[in-house]
């Protein structure tokens, strides 16, 4: 029986807490008496025979759908769409989930004589996926069967004559898709829900969507109101979603959504990682050689190297859960199935907020941490990652552990280059980087050509890292990178700090002294349910 | 009197070289300029006044020949021993007080009729300044008959002073001259965006000129320092990056796309203040097809790949001083502008050394424009507070915030 | 000179005339004890083989492109013996299928061989027990004493590699399936994982002397687990079925196959029923997954 996650108050026998940092590990001794570690729960158990538990959600969906052999027959267009890369985090061990939801739906397919099948990767204005990262998701039999002919792609949410319109909302939100989702006569979406946000209707009216239409919910505004984007119910975000949802609904777009859940068992239970996910005073002798080995090496090689190794570490999850049918029916019970495994109650908010940000967030699997993602996963991921109130208060500040150094992968960030060189030297407020810049960057040709012939992200997508932490950026009174490089977090608009000593002192100017600090132990993911 | 003189010594040269390349501005001390007692030049002949230079700017042509890193192209073209300095501002004999156009042309050389291009105006393309009753010389500054600014006496014709408005201070005079310089390269430049590669004093100065002759324009700066990225911004450039961005950032300014390292569009100009191998192949890749790459700074032997300025129908042309009609136009920038903020430190001759180390320097200096002070009673130190300004300007990392 | 006869009970019996004596048991053939091969000792001698002069002829020859062990994944976190039921072209397939299974199964597997073929002789039948842990099959009739050991091997924990065609096929074309994998299967409860192989044939095939290097493809398919119900006629059709429609993926593509497969039409692995030529003739078909080449530059 898997222990649940907890709230562990520091006191002077609390041994040293481990703290990510990027391709690195640290080790930081937090003050008694006045923090507390907020621990995530262990792995639940994982489903025995996950194919067996596809093709019972394949028959008994949730909500009013027909089972999904029911909806299919010779002669349809059925088009199956996919999360892209940016799921799950770090990359799953092979089979993928994917692959497996995949090839049980064209079974059934394959069996019903539907002969009219495209494969979508549903990745809105993300980078194209690689051969090999596409043969990973859906595998080598689904790759082989469809991608020679044409009928397995990327989504391209730059192509007009690939994109449909198909109405607006009361609010007015443009709501264009992939055209040939949109006159399929059935989409099958295989998601995998890694965080509360994933899934539902953003799935597809984000996932398939065009910059037109994303613009309507990717933006300040919307992600000011996101109370947090984690929290479904109060999340402006997903309350586009949903309305662009019932538009698609309306103009007779027809979805089965298939959510799958993980486990958070991200660094396993063997093997050279499994210490990173022990608690530090259940480090047994052969835990702390494995550590101190691991930290020797990793401070001794280069980056480059550090970073081949941890890209290449592949999570051995289990599948927790697998629900079909209609989407909100199935995204309720998905997003409780990811509470249970991510929720931890905390009592109160706290001064300061401290986290170690790891080596990877969605947007740099096999691609590097540039320093718009770390501000991204920090005030963007891990400080929403909570319901009811951020874990921080008000005015606190917020403490984040990573090397942050000037560095960017030319081919899938070209657009971050330009952002943080030119945008980010004149100034960080949202509100007017959205007002100034946004439309040069999400019109540019070059861009946009690199978006569709090569493997980079949109020219807008660094805009949308910098919204998505910009209720962290408004709500924490000062944000402190710690052991980052000086001029890279000045840039950011943060403060650097080169230990955590000097980072909590430095906090001291803005929440006082003997101010109460909560650590976010995370990766693997938790969630915080503030009370 | 005192003067910084520079003969022709080719050991020390060498050494200036190796010097030179070891440490900009290094060429000074081992090198084949030095402090001496000299006689003040003879006058060459009638219409030449006796100056006593009051100011002396170190432009980077002179610190150039210091370091020995000047063309051979000069040797016919200068005189030895000569005197340094051609921006001046010092007091004629009558009490006036002018600054100087060092450019010695066809009426200062007793050349007449004078050469087409003189007697078009054009005096900075003379064609005689190797003839007349002058020893060979382009500017004074360069040349063996004329004498130097830096030095406490000289001799200029009449038809080079002009003269300061009293409302100006001898620091914004001083800076009437590369003014001028960066007055005339901006009038090259005619329509669309440009890009100013350099923000020592002269790419600063442009920037201010180009803003103020062609105020649509846009204009992209390349600056390295905190300091000079701050002086770029107030003076008029609105996009600002580091020089080894400056390809990405002309790109997302203008949206063109990329073939290899050329953008396929680009500027329509590019205005080259530095002159080296890699900022002219900078130049030469981020300009439009049919743009223009002005070589303002002086460049030497280059070895450049010009298969994209044939094949893009680029021109590449040159920039050199001034005509007289730009000087009346820096008077008017210099004094609206009040330029003389620019002027970082001064030094006395006797501190030649250390005057020409800050210069070859000032970037990373937080410095602008040395100036030797001749004005009788030197100051015991350079002016101490633009020295501590630009002390602070060296130790942050990133220019205040809301500035580009 | 007359040498001394040396008498009873010193020397043997005189067999008195109108008396048979019965033929001592053969101890090779069906009835070769391979007990032994299966101690540690032989056990460790195999896996070395295996690991080092196996895989290296395996690399050199086949260079074997293994598909579909992704669907294995659940079978090998349960553990627990299984069947691997082959089709069979060549004599190199069994050093391609030893070094291809999963480590789960590989080092407690033993093979299914033909007693007339393996195990012929005392040396073939200890080098076959040794060297590939070959049990004697009778393949010419359903024997009792073969399926009990085999049995046996599999309810102590053992899997099984057997190729229910019986025996390598003559023409390249299949051969139709014995029951034997199938009544295993159903009498230990345990599940039967497909297998075809694809290019093993053009390696060695029957009648060959000497090995041709040539690429072959290994397909694993979803394992088969016997419902409750099921007898053994239906469940040998069924892995046929199985491996017919690996073998249509194999050279074409996994949709296609499951389209087909589901229609009843995957393409039979005996091949058409017709004269001999064209049966050869069809066999070029099959190959259809040419890769392209590569145009390079300059």
């Amino acid at each position: 029986m898997p222990r649940p996650g907890f709230v562990l108050d520091v006191d002077r026998s609390t041994p040293p807490i481990l703290f990510h940092h990027g391709e690195s590990l640290r080790l930081e001794r937090l003050p008694a008496g006045r923090s507390r570690v907020l621990y995530p729960g262990e792995p639940l158990e994982a489903l025995d025979d996950p194919e067996g538990a596809i093709r019972e959600a394949l028959d008994n969906p949730l909500g009013d759908s027909p089972p999904l052999r029911a909806l299919l027959r010779p002669g349809m267009k059925l088009t199956i769409c996919f999360d892209d890369i940016s799921l799950p985090l770090p990359p799953m061990r092979r089979p993928d989930i994917r692959q497996r939801v995949i090839e049980a739906v064209l079974d059934l397919a394959a069996e019903a004589g539907v002969d009219d099948v495209h494969l979508i990767a549903a990745l809105a204005l993300h980078r194209r996926m690689t051969e090999a990262e596409l043969r990973h998701a859906v595998g080598d039999r689904v790759y082989d069967a469809f991608a020679p002919r044409g009928l397995l792609y990327n989504h391209d949410a730059e192509d007009p004559d690939q994109l449909a319109f198909l109405g607006t909302t009361p609010q007015g939100e443009e709501v264009e898709i992939s055209k040939r989702a949109a006159e399929s006569d059935l989409v099958v979406y295989v998601n995998i829900n890694l965080v509360p946000m994933d899934g539902g209707h953003k799935s597809t009216a984000t996932g398939l969507a065009s910059y037109r239409s994303l613009r309507h919910h990717h933006n300040v505004a919307t992600m000011q109101r996101s109370r947090s984007f984690m929290d479904r119910h109060r999340s402006e975000l997903h309350s586009s979603n949903w309305r662009m949802g019932k538009v698609l609904r309306d103009a007779g777009v027809k979805i089965f959504q298939i959510e799958t859940t993980l486990n958070n068992d991200t660094f396993g239970t063997s093997g050279p990682m499994a210490v990173l996910q022990k608690r530090e005073w259940e480090w047994t002798a052969r835990d702390r050689a494995s550590f101190l080995a691991m930290r020797a090496g990793l401070d001794r090689l280069p980056l480059k190297a550090r970073r081949r190794i941890f890209q290449a570490w592949q999570a051995p999850y289990g599948v927790t859960s697998v629900q079909a049918g209609e989407v909100e029916a199935v995204h309720e019970a998905t997003t409780a199935s990811v509470f249970r495994q991510q929720l931890v109650t905390v009592e109160g908010q706290t001064d300061i907020l401290t986290m170690g940000l790891p080596y990877i967030c969605p947007y740099n699997v096999n691609s590097v941490m540039n320093p718009i993602l770390v501000m991204c996963l920090g005030l963007g991921y891990f400080f929403n990652m909570y319901r009811g109130q951020p874990l921080v208060r008000e005015g606190g500040v917020v403490i984040m552990s990573h090397p942050t150094t000037w560095e960017f992968h030319p081919v899938h960030h070209p657009s971050y280059i330009d952002f943080f060189e030119q945008v980010l030297a004149d100034t960080t407020d949202p509100v007017e980087i959205e007002a100034r810049y946004e439309k040069q960057y999400a019109e540019d040709e070059w861009y946009r050509h690199l978006y569709r012939t090569s493997y980079a992200y949109h020219g807008v997508h660094p805009f949308y890292m910098w919204y998505w932490g910009c209720h962290g950026l408004a709500h924490a009174g000062k944000v402190i990178v710690v052991g980052g490089e000086t001029r890279t977090v000045r840039r950011l608009g943060f403060t650097p700090a080169s230990t955590l000593a000097d980072a909590l002192e430095m906090a001291e100017d803005v929440v006082g002294r003997q101010a109460t600090i909560t650590h976010l132990h995370n990766p693997p993911l938790v969630m915080a349910e503030v009370k | 009197m005192k003067a910084l003189v520079f003969s022709r010594q080719p050991a020390r040269y060498a050494a200036a070289m190796v010097a030179g390349s070891l440490r900009p501005g290094r060429g000074a001390r081992y090198g084949p300029l030095s402090l001496r007692d000299v006689d003040p030049p003879d006058m060459p002949g009638p219409g030449w006044l006796q100056l006593r230079p009051r100011l002396s700017g170190i432009c980077g042509s002179d610190l150039a020949t210091i370091d020995g890193r000047s063309s051979r192209y000069f040797e016919p073209i200068v005189s030895f021993p000569f005197t340094p300095g051609h921006e001046i501002v010092g007091d004629l004999e009558d009490g006036r007080r002018v600054v100087v156009v060092p450019v010695l042309t066809c009426a200062t050389r007793g050349v007449n009729p004078p050469c087409p291009q003189c007697a078009a105006g054009h005096i900075n393309l003379c064609e005689r300044v190797a003839f007349g009753h002058l020893e060979p010389g382009l500017q004074c500054g360069f040349c063996e008959s004329t004498g130097g600014g830096w030095s406490q006496d000289m001799v200029v014709h009449e038809s080079q002073v002009i003269a300061v408005p009293n409302g100006l201070t001898d620091e914004a005079a001083v800076m009437i001259e590369p003014t001028a310089c960066a007055v005339h390269a901006a009038r090259q430049v005619t329509a669309g965006r440009v890009a100013v590669i350099g923000s020592g004093t002269l790419g600063l100065l442009t920037i201010a000129a180009l803003r103020r002759l062609s105020p649509a324009t846009e204009i992209v700066a390349a600056a390295k320092h905190p300091e000079q990225r701050r002086w770029a911004k107030e003076l008029g450039a609105d996009v600002l990056c580091e020089p080894d961005e400056l390809a990405r950032a002309v790109r997302a300014t203008t949206g063109s796309m990329v073939i290899g390292d050329q953008l396929t569009g680009g500027v329509a100009a590019v205005v080259d203040c530095v002159g080296s191998e890699a900022t002219l192949a900078q130049a030469l890749g981020v300009v439009a097809p049919g743009g223009t790459v002005l070589a303002v700074g002086m460049p030497a032997r280059t070895t450049l790949d010009l298969t994209g300025l044939w094949h893009r129908e680029t021109s590449l042309r040159g920039c050199y001083a001034y005509e007289p009609a730009d000087f009346a136009t820096a008077v008017e920038l210099v004094a609206e502008l009040d330029l003389g903020r620019l002027v970082s430190a001064t030094y006395p001759l006797a501190r030649y050394e250390d005057a020409i180390d800050h210069a070859a320097n000032a970037g990373r200096r937080g410095a602008v424009k040395i100036a030797f002070d001749l004005r009788g009673k030197p100051p015991l130190l350079p002016a101490l507070t633009r020295t501590m300004r630009g002390q602070r300007g060296q130790n942050d990392e990133d220019p205040p915030r809301g500035v580009r | 000179m007359k040498l001394p006869r040396v008498p009873f009970p010193y020397a043997a019996p005189t067999v008195p005339d109108g008396v048979e004596v019965p033929a001592p048991p053969p101890r090779w053939g069906p009835d070769y004890d391979t007990r032994w091969a299966r101690r540690y000792p032989a056990r460790l001698a195999r896996a070395a083989l295996v690991e080092t002069v196996g895989r290296g002829l395996v690399e050199a020859l086949a260079r074997p492109r293994v598909a579909g062990l992704d669907r294995l994944d659940v079978l090998e976190r349960a553990g627990g013996p299984v069947i691997f039921a082959a089709n069979h072209h060549s004599h190199v397939d069994t050093p391609v299928l030893l070094t291809a299974i999963p480590d789960t199964w590989r080092h407690r597997l033993f093979v299914g061989g033909a007693a007339d073929y393996f195990f012929r002789t005392r040396v073939t039948s200890a080098l076959s027990a040794l060297v590939i842990g070959a049990i004697p099959i009778e393949r010419t009739r359903v024997s009792r004493r073969s399926a009990d050991r085999s049995a046996e091997l599999i309810d102590a924990g053992w899997s099984m590699l057997i190729f229910p065609e019986g025996g390598r096929s003559p023409d390249g074309w299949g051969q139709p399936f014995h029951g034997g994998a199938a009544y295993l299967a159903l009498r230990c409860g345990v599940p039967v994982v497909p297998i075809h192989l694809h290019g093993t044939g053009r390696i060695l095939r029957k009648g060959a002397r000497l090995p041709r290097p040539a690429t072959a493809t290994v397909t694993f398919g979803a394992p088969l687990v016997p419902q409750p119900g099921d007898n053994a006629r239906r469940l040998s059709a069924t892995i046929e079925r199985a491996v017919e429609a690996l073998a249509d993926e194999a050279t074409t593509d996994w949709w296609s196959a499951r389209r087909r497969a589901h229609a009843g039409a995957s393409p039979a692995l005996t091949g058409p029923s017709a004269p001999a030529w064209r049966r050869a003739w069809a066999l070029g078909d099959r190959d259809s997954r040419r890769r392209r080449q590569r145009r390079r530059w300059p």
